[in-house]
């Protein structure tokens, strides 16, 4: 295959360029031109195929709802018109201006939703699926495509792990599952499942800490998407067998459709800021604190705001263009797109470039051959600012400018009258002026991933095709890092140190899926699907590291060959994992009132103990239509009314590769070994039970869905410690824990059409999760976790996986109070410890209303979470009261009556634990639709966004949706706040016009 | 064009069929490799060295580190305390507790502690199968006996897998004068293939001492709370002792700090056992030995942790150079001196350093678990043994110090004393004594040699060893009550009894 591929995509281009050279060579008779508009308010319907009754002539509707047929044969009497969520409409061709209203198939009903290795109709599902379409996206600086669905979607969290352009989020579906890292959905893009890591290495960058992550779907262009579906129940995501556990994101992208060539620009140019600030004093309180308090030094006279030096307000622009058109034998579309986005801190901003192509065919006089394919090259720039997971006592940028004494100044007049950094400051050797760390730094990743797939198919016989998919998705990554050596950083001053390092993911697919569809009988329909699919994930790549430069300022990555022989770490490494997988489903609909499913996925790992090479992963589901049911014929409120329930099992392989293998690891003249066999390990198991109602009343003004389900996780993946003695580098093994962690919860959906008529319409949309989530059957197995980081505070863990507790349970020292000698006093002094809340939300609430009039649109989407912890590190060991004298404090401390000593210890206790009930008004857009303008404009919009307006919280960090990787050996934390990249306040003016 | 795509499809079909699913290991060796690497074969012959360095290597972190062995053995005595200071250094309280007598079996140095004394023993079991050298596997087998020693002196348990053990067998436990035992055997059978030196290597005087050690405390091992010291053990310690000082290899050294300095290995005619540091390339933690002490504002900036008290710092003479000097290559540099640091601080150029809120930077004789003051930096008088390598980074030159031979003449001197023997036990003191410009002592008791003990080998590891043997580690001393008799062990760490149902938790805990 490796051979034939190429030879293959070497004919695609004169393909592509004859298939659009046919299209424009058609005989010309008349041109028929009209509107599409919705019924139910008259706006205008995009997007709409109109068709010649008859022929295989058809277009799309502009955005605008208007269609142009050109060289409609004389013979030609009828048009179909048929689009996604309305009744298919016939009308006769008359002469002038065609207008059509379309009315709304029941509850969007016909809609046709994406599922696994297939499509279905929204009516056909029995699991749980929930689709977002590329109108209800998050609008706005939006990186990467999962903070597109951010609020959007009962049952998802999404956190952002940092406010760094293009940083890592972490994605809940259901809540918690894993007590390992692999708790992220699987994502899947156009049939395509992505491995899930980015390339993009980790550095060693001294004592400055372990910088988050990318988020591994920047490649992505967000205006190529069309919709994404989440599948959240067994039923849906068993499918995709041992990956599919933690939920699955299916993302599809916008493809070419029959009609005109059509062009789509959007362009936008932003600015952003910080939305909220962190309470320290400014100058003039730290004097007068400093007099409450006695102290005679720690004035420096000066006065500056070192948190407003170190951000800046940020510019982001961002430009796409996409063309599309096609016929009836093919469909094409090209799109490119350019993000430029500055991030708030000094030094950090993301680019993006990314270009594809995509099309689709259909071959020979039967049409019974179809090829589709698709290129996707995207390219980043990171430069990422110095803020880390675990910065130590000197802290990150952020953490310097927030402790940075405010009477200090940061620079000092230079001998030509210019400015220059103070590079030591007067209150304490130790600490570091943040613009000197700003200068010092920096560290540059330059990622490329192309993802290419083709697809062959072909028409083997009524009702049943075959269809292969082969697609390899590549990304290289180099990072290249420096700390300049007048850093007075410990281990970088007066040496500085510098990282090369590179990365590559490669993942190739390849997937047979034979369909078939078939009427039974009159009353009964049968899908099913089968198929064998094959995954080779690779991950390599290699790192420089070395210290003690020489005093020029050429970048220091570019010399390593001058270190110190001592001071270089040097490593590389190479891991492969194949996946092979055999599946089918069957679906039976019997008088679209009874549906079954039953799906069944078999799944080989290479990373499986050897006695356990292949995972099963069955579902069935029913659902029951009982609005088609004779009995509802006459009643008149239910316009829909659908019971669902669904079994199955679905699994979550992420552990390391060879984790179940003898290895040794290599470390300079010597090996270690690393880890032990285990001939039993595998997947972990989760079995999910579904049962949902959805429903549409009031002629479908009110429609919406409940669901709850129940999630059993067993088989728990974890690195187990080992009986001492235990090897140098691993203590510990790759098991399945006996016990199990429980979800449960219930979602509910609801969508309201309060108002329409011709000039004003208002709909409301609320989407709403109660979670639970427990460990049982841990016995005394008890897991710490969430490991805090700042001065004084070494080893201390303040979570813990636990039986019979949420995951990630807080379990901490209870305060009291401030006792008279002004120390912080706790309960048992401090000996004691309980387990106080955990940082899992009790509920997540999400709200969008959309109000029109005439052609403004005001869209408004919050979204929420309650009943949760957050631990706020930042508070604890960066701003205590301690530092009065020195550096500066939260300026909430000198509230607190009796007054804090300075002595207080910062013991980690409850007192940093903050509820972390929020309600984020994430987005508002305003558009105003200005049409068309003349023959080659054919719509267009003007739009400003706010993203992050304002945060209703009690929480006294940056954000109170955040969660930054605390994790003590690869066991994750949630939910901890330690001085994280701000979140930015965006606002955003854009243009999206098409011709 | 049909027949084509056909074909191509059915080839692609083909060319993707099932596969077999073995994980290949492309970075990192298998066992079966490691056998063949380290096993040898007919072409090659076998070479363990990797295997042997990476034993050594073991030992950096649990010795050399501030939080391991030295903490278990020093923090928990009289030699050393580390205060909380407001925003600094209530690391989760597990330095009060130590010092206080108060720790639990979740307390996360003791039980990584407990665990890096394990890697030990399992790096040097694990070389052992792959055939090594008689003086390789010797090497390896004191490294081993070494690290089960000192689990013994914590834990009493000490868990073993044998050579062909593997690691998903439950290990099985030695217990007191078991492990004891079986330690000295392990000594007595490698002695003979064990090297002369250097002391940075396994060698015979160090198993020798390490027997003296077990011979000494084999009464502590019985019975910790009431040892008894039978006379043909403390016979053993002499003779082993006269074995080592006859050879002639050993002296006192003229400064006492050159023992501990960057190139010890040059300076030092004391040291029997070290671990090598090697300056600018590679080294274990012993530089904690300065940072962990020293100020923010003194040269090299500190952490601004660990004191001693002043109980133990007043019993030094004046005149001892134990208890502190100036120090070519550390004074001349920074102003710092070596050994015990009181009061004003000063730079190389003797100006008076400050502390951060610019008060004098004078280190107080009080000190207290928790400081409530507003002088919370500058308390305490801060013991800086190792003099500071300046020239090296974080790679220091100082060599790791395990043994020295005026340990070795001061257990001499107490088996002497314990067979009733102080007029021999007298002279060996004062040597030491007047080599460290103290004055000569006239008479001699347990209580004043285990003072000496003190005065000679404060914060190298053995204080809590010497006073469980001298019967006072459960006394009440500053900042600190008297403690109950479980505390003579430490707790098996939770963690390691969830791993290994062969462990049984320590009384009283």
């Amino acid at each position: 295959m490796t051979v034939a591929l190429p030879r293959w995509l070497r004919g695609l281009p004169v393909l592509l360029l004859s298939l659009i050279l046919a299209y424009s060579l058609q005989a010309q008779e008349r041109n028929v031109t009209g509107k599409v508009t919705d019924a139910k308010d008259g706006s205008p319907i995009a997007g709409a195929t109109v068709t010649v009754k008859g022929s295989s002539r058809a277009v799309s509707t502009d955005a605008d709802g208007t269609f142009t047929l050109t060289n409609v044969p004389a013979t030609a009497r009828t048009l179909v018109i048929t689009s996604v969520g309305f009744s298919s409409q016939e009308v006769s061709i008359t002469d002038g201006e065609i207008f059509v209203a379309m009315q709304a198939s029941d509850a969007a009903l016909n809609e046709v939703v994406i599922v696994g290795y297939g499509t279905s109709r929204k009516s056909d599902l029995t699991g749980s699926v929930a689709s977002v379409k590329a109108k209800d996206f998050n609008k706005g600086v939006v990186t990467a495509p999962d903070q597109l669905l951010q609020g959007k979607v009962a049952g998802v969290q999404i956190l952002s792990n940092s406010g760094a352009p293009g940083a890592a989020t972490t994605v809940r579906i259901r809540g918690n599952a894993s007590i390992r890292s692999g708790n992220q959905p699987l994502y899947v893009i156009d049939g395509v499942a992505l491995d899930g890591r980015t390339a993009r290495p980790g550095i060693n960058a001294g004592g400055v800490g372990a910088i988050p992550g990318s988020n591994p779907l920047n490649f992505i262009n967000n205006n190529d998407i069309l919709s994404m579906e989440v599948l959240k129940d067994a039923s849906a995501a068993a499918i995709y067998g041992s990956r599919g556990s933690n939920g699955v994101i299916i993302i599809t992208t916008r493809k070419g459709a029959a009609g005109g060539q059509k062009v789509d620009v959007n362009a936008s140019v932003g600015v952003s800021s910080m939305m909220r600030h962190l309470e320290v004093l400014d100058a003039n309180e730290y004097r007068a604190a400093l007099q409450k308090y006695g102290l005679e030094s720690g004035d420096y006279g000066s006065s500056v705001d070192a948190m407003d030096e170190i951000t800046r307000t940020a510019l982001t622009q961002n430009y796409s263009v996409g063309v599309s058109g096609g016929n009836e034998n093919g469909k094409y579309r090209i799109s490119a797109s350019y993000l430029n986005q500055e991030g708030i801190i000094l030094k950090s901003d993301f680019k993006k470039y990314t270009a594809g192509i995509n099309g689709s065919f259909k071959f020979l006089e039967s049409r019974k051959l179809g090829l589709d394919f698709n290129v996707t090259v995207g390219h980043n720039t990171e430069n990422t600012a110095p803020i880390s997971n675990d910065a130590g006592f000197t802290g990150s940028i952020v953490g310097q400018a927030l402790q940075w004494n405010p009477t200090h100044p940061l620079r000092h007049s230079g001998p030509n009258g210019g400015d220059s950094l103070w590079r030591i400051p007067q209150f304490g050797s130790t600490s570091i002026n943040p613009l000197v760390m700003s200068a010092a730094w920096d560290d540059i990743s330059n990622t490329t991933n192309v993802l290419a797939y083709v697809a062959p198919s072909y028409n083997l016989a009524k009702g049943l095709d075959y269809r292969f998919l082969f697609s390899v998705n590549h990304q290289v990554s180099t990072r290249k890092n420096q700390v300049r050596s007048y850093l007075n950083l410990e281990n970088i001053e007066d040496r500085g140190l510098a990282n090369v390092a590179n990365g590559s993911l490669t993942t190739t697919q390849a997937t047979h899926t034979l369909n078939y569809m078939t009427d039974l009988s009159d009353d009964f329909t049968l899908t099913a699907l089968g198929g064998y699919e094959y995954m080779k994930f690779r991950y390599s790549g290699s790192s420089i590291f070395g210290q003690d430069f020489a005093d020029v300022s050429t970048p220091y990555y570019n010399y390593l060959q001058y270190t110190t022989q001592g001071s270089r770490q040097i490593g590389s490494w190479d891991q492969t994992s194949e996946l092979q997988s055999f599946f089918g489903r069957v679906i039976l609909n019997y008088k679209d009132r009874y549906l079954f499913t039953g799906t069944y996925r078999a799944d080989g790992s290479s990373k499986f103990g050897k006695n356990n090479k292949y995972g099963y992963f069955p579902s069935l589901a029913l659902a029951w239509n009982i609005h088609n049911e004779e009995f509802m014929g006459n009643q008149s409120v239910f316009n829909q009314l659908k019971l669902r329930a669904s079994w199955g099992k679905t699994g979550n392989q992420e552990f390391p590769a060879f984790a179940s293998q003898e290895t040794y690891v290599a470390g300079q003249q010597s090996f270690n070994r690393s880890t032990l066999e285990n001939p039993d390990l595998k997947w972990e198991t989760s079995t999910t039970i579904n049962i949902g109602l959805d429903f549409a009343i009031a002629k479908n003004r009110l429609y919406g869905s409940i669901d709850y389900f129940d999630k059993k996780t067993s088989d728990i993946l974890f690195d187990r410690d080992l009986a001492d003695p235990v090897p140098v580098g691993s203590a510990s093994t790759w098991v399945n824990l006996p016990g199990k962690i429980l979800n449960s919860g219930v979602e509910a959906m609801l969508n309201y059409l309060v108002i329409k008529n011709s000039n004003f319409s208002w709909d409301v949309g609320v989407n709403a999760t109660w979670l639970k989530n427990k460990i049982t059957g841990f016995g005394q197995l008890v897991i710490p976790t969430g490991g805090l980081s700042g001065q004084g505070i070494s080893g201390t863990t303040i979570q813990r996986f636990v039986d019979n507790k949420p995951l990630n349970v807080y379990y901490l020292r209870e305060y009291r109070g401030i006792n008279r000698e002004g120390q912080a006093e706790l309960v048992d002094d401090g000996a004691s410890f309980f387990y106080l809340g955990d940082p899992n939300p009790d509920f997540l609430l999400g709200f969008t209303t959309n109000l029109s009039y005439k052609k403004f649109n005001l869209e408004i989407s919050m979204n929420g979470a309650f009943g949760h912890q957050v631990y706020n590190n930042t508070a604890n060991t960066v701003l205590p009261i301690n530092n009065l004298g020195t550096r500066n404090i939260a300026k909430s401390l000198l509230d607190l009556n009796p007054q804090e000593a300075l002595s207080s210890p910062i013991t980690a206790s409850s007192r940093y634990m903050e509820a972390g009930d929020y309600m984020k008004l994430t987005n508002a857009t305003l558009s105003y639709n200005l049409g068309g303008f003349g023959r080659v404009v054919k719509s267009s919009t003007l739009f400003l966004t706010g993203q992050n307006l304002f945060v209703i919280t009690g929480f006294s960090g940056f954000d109170p949706e955040v969660n930054v990787d605390k994790n003590v050996a690869g066991r994750p934390s949630f939910g901890i706040e330690y001085i994280p990249y701000p979140t930015a306040r965006n606002i955003i003016f854009g243009l999206n016009f098409s011709f | 064009m049909k027949n084509k795509f056909i074909i191509a499809t059915i080839m692609a079909s083909m060319l993707f069929s099932c596969t077999k699913l073995d994980e290949p290991v492309d970075s990192a060796i298998t066992g079966e490799q490691a056998d063949q690497l380290f096993g040898g074969s007919n072409s090659a012959p076998p070479d363990i060295s990797a295997l042997l360095e990476g034993a050594y290597l073991s030992t950096r972190t649990p010795y050399q580190d501030q939080s391991r062995v030295w903490a278990a053995t020093e923090h928990t005595t009289d030699e050393v305390i580390g205060p909380t200071r407001g925003g600094d250094w209530d690391d989760n309280g597990v330095w009060r507790v130590l010092h206080s007598h108060q720790w639990d079996a979740d307390h996360a140095f003791l039980a990584d502690t407990y665990r890096d004394l394990g890697r030990i023993v399992f790096a040097t079991t694990d070389l052992l199968k792959f055939n090594p050298t008689p003086a390789q596997a010797a090497e390896a087998r004191f490294l081993r006996a070494f690290a089960m020693f000192t689990i013994l002196d914590g834990w009493d348990q000490v868990p073993y897998r044998e050579v062909d053990g593997t690691l998903d067998q439950l290990p099985n436990i030695r217990r007191g004068t078991e492990a004891a035992d079986y330690i000295m055997s392990e000594l007595n059978e490698i002695l003979p293939n064990l090297p002369d030196g250097p002391a940075h290597k396994a060698n015979k005087d160090a198993a020798r001492t390490l027997m003296m050690k077990l011979y000494l405390n084999k009464g502590v091992y019985a019975d910790r709370a009431n040892p008894s010291f039978a006379a043909s053990d403390m016979e053993a310690v002499i003779t082993l002792a006269d074995q080592i000082i006859n050879s002639g290899k050993y002296d006192l050294t003229d400064n006492f700090f050159d023992n501990f300095a960057p190139k010890n290995d040059q300076l030092s005619k004391e040291n029997i056992w070290t671990a090598e540091n090697r300056g600018g390339s590679s080294s274990g933690g012993v530089r904690f030995h300065w940072f962990a002490m020293l100020h923010y504002n003194n040269n090299p900036s500190g952490w601004n942790g660990f004191t001693t008290l002043s109980d133990f710092y007043d019993k030094f003479e004046e005149s001892d150079t134990r208890r502190g000097m100036e120090y070519p290559g550390v004074t001349n540099v920074s102003g710092l001196r070596v050994g015990f640091l009181e009061g004003q601080q000063y730079n190389q150029n003797g100006v008076a350093l400050k502390d951060r809120r610019g008060n004098n930077l004078a280190f107080t004789r009080e000190v207290k678990l928790k400081e409530t003051e507003n002088n919370l930096e500058i308390t305490g008088i801060r013991v800086v043994k190792y003099p500071v390598d300046y020239n090296n980074g974080d790679n220091v030159d100082n060599d790791f110090v395990y043994f020295r031979f005026p340990d070795v003449l001061l257990m001499k001197a107490e088996a002497l004393l314990r067979t009733n023997r102080a007029a021999e036990a007298l002279p060996i003191v004062n040597s030491i004594r007047t080599k460290r410009g103290a004055s000569a002592l006239a008479t001699i008791t347990l209580d004043v040699l285990l003072d000496e003990r003190g005065r000679e080998l404060y914060y190298e590891g053995w204080r809590r060893n010497d006073l469980i043997r001298f019967g006072k580690f459960l006394d009440a001393w500053q900042e600190k009550a008297p403690s109950g008799p479980e505390r003579l062990l430490f707790p098996i760490p939770n963690r390691s009894l969830a791993a290994n149902p062969n462990l049984v938790q320590n009384p009283g805990y």
